[in-house]
């Protein structure tokens, strides 16, 4: 995942629509070639756009390919799921990139994270005190 | 060379055992997960206890039972056998596995040690309540703990015991106790000693029992279930979830979905589903072990010439 920090490969945000229409195409079958995907139907865009777009998805890295007769078959390098942490990833690092003091930040994300827990320690407490009064109804008819 | 080729064999066949044991039984427990369950969580602690320490117990038992005698009465002394690649490479590598358990254990002990002294540091005596004693110490983290391996201890910071109510504490430290009594920081120590990859599931899995088997000990009723909920809550607040030291076991040590499962456990608390203390005169598993081990003293010459057989074609 952290190739894509490095090398800045882009997040699937960053992709046009054709281009994140065509990502999610190859991860829903796990490759195609550029016939394939015009065969399935979905597609209503000419050969030549297709295989032009997967080109430059694979120049961006996010696919690899083989030659399959005159054609290439293309696969994800990345799975959704790498390509969303990847994105989170860079969504915090921007976060923290974008404030004189860096720590302010991280500070929003610890509490954003810590509410989570409170909501959750709360819930819990009001569960332990609403059985306490039935307890103490049941005791005192 | 003879004693040589008796240790290669020896280790190179408890290595075999050891491993396919742990397989066998990882896969056992992946299948028997949800089952599992259903148990009482004291003994779904005690099988997964049992489970984990099987295939180095077992494993054990078949080397000094059958294939180091086997070895001693049946092999011919005087023989110029060459000791084997396999079994010395088997060998080598079971030795490795051992060195690396007992370096792991020593390790994580030293490393516990020096942590709970400074947990400890200007920490006071409570008056005892139990045989377990228990201190007050300074720092806020950890909240409340079980330390030592061999001589239990149970630490309480300040800051809890200001935020629990008297209620809350005595069911806390009675969770602790229960900690104590079931020896869960020599369990963990012995783990140690047994490496064996994807064990920690297994071990996550008895952790988990544990706190749970801990709970139940601790609570009498509805009242104290409620009290040790809301002593997990507060805790839970005082004190974010961090890692601890490794020999130790705290009230709160695990995530948040932990809490939240324990707790709603707790609030659900009925007294119908605690374990009786009544005890069968002898169960299935202590009559089958009885029957195997008369099966075994019965044919054990015949088992030590096939063990011999086998430990001849792994030298070949």
């Amino acid at each position: 995942m952290n190739r894509f920090f490095r090398s800045g490969q882009p997040a699937f945000a960053q992709l046009g629509p054709l281009e994140q229409r065509l990502m999610r195409e190859i991860w829903s079958r796990g490759n195609a070639t550029v016939r394939e995907l015009l065969q399935a139907g979905n597609l209503n865009i000419a050969y030549t756009t297709v295989m032009t777009t997967l080109d430059r998805l694979y120049k961006k890295h996010l696919l690899t390919r083989v030659a399959e007769g005159r054609a290439f078959r293309y696969s994800p390098s990345v799975t959704q799921e790498e390509m969303q942490r990847a994105a989170a990833g860079q969504a915090i690092r921007q976060l923290l990139e974008s404030g004189t003091a860096a720590s302010l930040p991280l500070s929003y994300l610890v509490e954003a994270v810590s509410e989570h827990d409170v909501q959750l320690l709360d819930d819990l407490q009001q569960m332990v005190e609403r059985k306490r009064r039935e307890l103490h109804k049941q005791e005192t008819p | 060379m003879f004693a040589l080729r008796g240790l290669a064999v020896s280790l190179a066949l408890y290595l075999i055992l050891y491993g396919v044991l742990s397989m066998l039984v990882l896969w056992g427990w992946g299948l028997a997960r949800e089952a599992g369950k259903r148990l009482l969580a004291t003994r779904l602690a005690d099988l997964l206890f049992a489970l984990r320490g099987l295939p180095v117990a077992a494993a054990a038992v078949v080397t000094l039972a059958f294939v180091v005698p086997s070895f001693l009465l049946l092999e011919p002394r005087t023989s110029a056998e060459p000791v084997g690649e396999i079994p010395l490479a088997l060998g080598a590598c079971c030795l490795l596995l051992l060195g690396a358990g007992a370096f792991n254990a020593v390790a994580a002990y030293v490393k516990t040690s020096k942590t709970v002294a400074g947990w400890l540091a200007g920490a006071t005596v409570l008056p005892a309540r139990d045989s377990v004693p228990v201190f007050r110490i300074r720092p806020g983290v950890p909240a409340l703990t079980l330390t030592g391996v061999c001589v239990p201890r149970v630490l309480l910071s300040d800051a809890a015991a200001a935020v629990l109510s008297p209620q809350e504490l005595a069911t806390a430290l009675q969770h602790e106790m229960a900690h104590a009594h079931r020896r869960d920081n020599l369990k963990k120590l012995l783990f140690r000693f047994c490496a064996f990859p994807g064990m920690s599931r297994l071990e996550a899995a008895w952790c988990e029992a544990e706190e749970m088997a801990a709970d139940d000990a601790a609570v009498a009723s509805v009242g104290d279930a409620l009290d040790l909920a809301s002593a997990l809550i507060k805790l839970s607040r005082l004190a974010p979830v961090h890692p601890a030291a490794a020999l130790t076991t705290a009230l709160i040590h695990n995530s948040p979905a932990s809490v939240n499962a324990r707790v709603e456990r707790l609030v659900a608390w009925n007294e119908r589903r605690m374990p009786r203390s009544r005890r069968r005169a002898l169960g299935y598993p202590q009559a089958a072990l009885l029957g195997t081990l008369l099966g075994v003293v019965a044919t054990y010459g015949a088992i030590l010439r096939d063990m011999h057989a086998l430990t001849e074609w792994l030298v070949r």
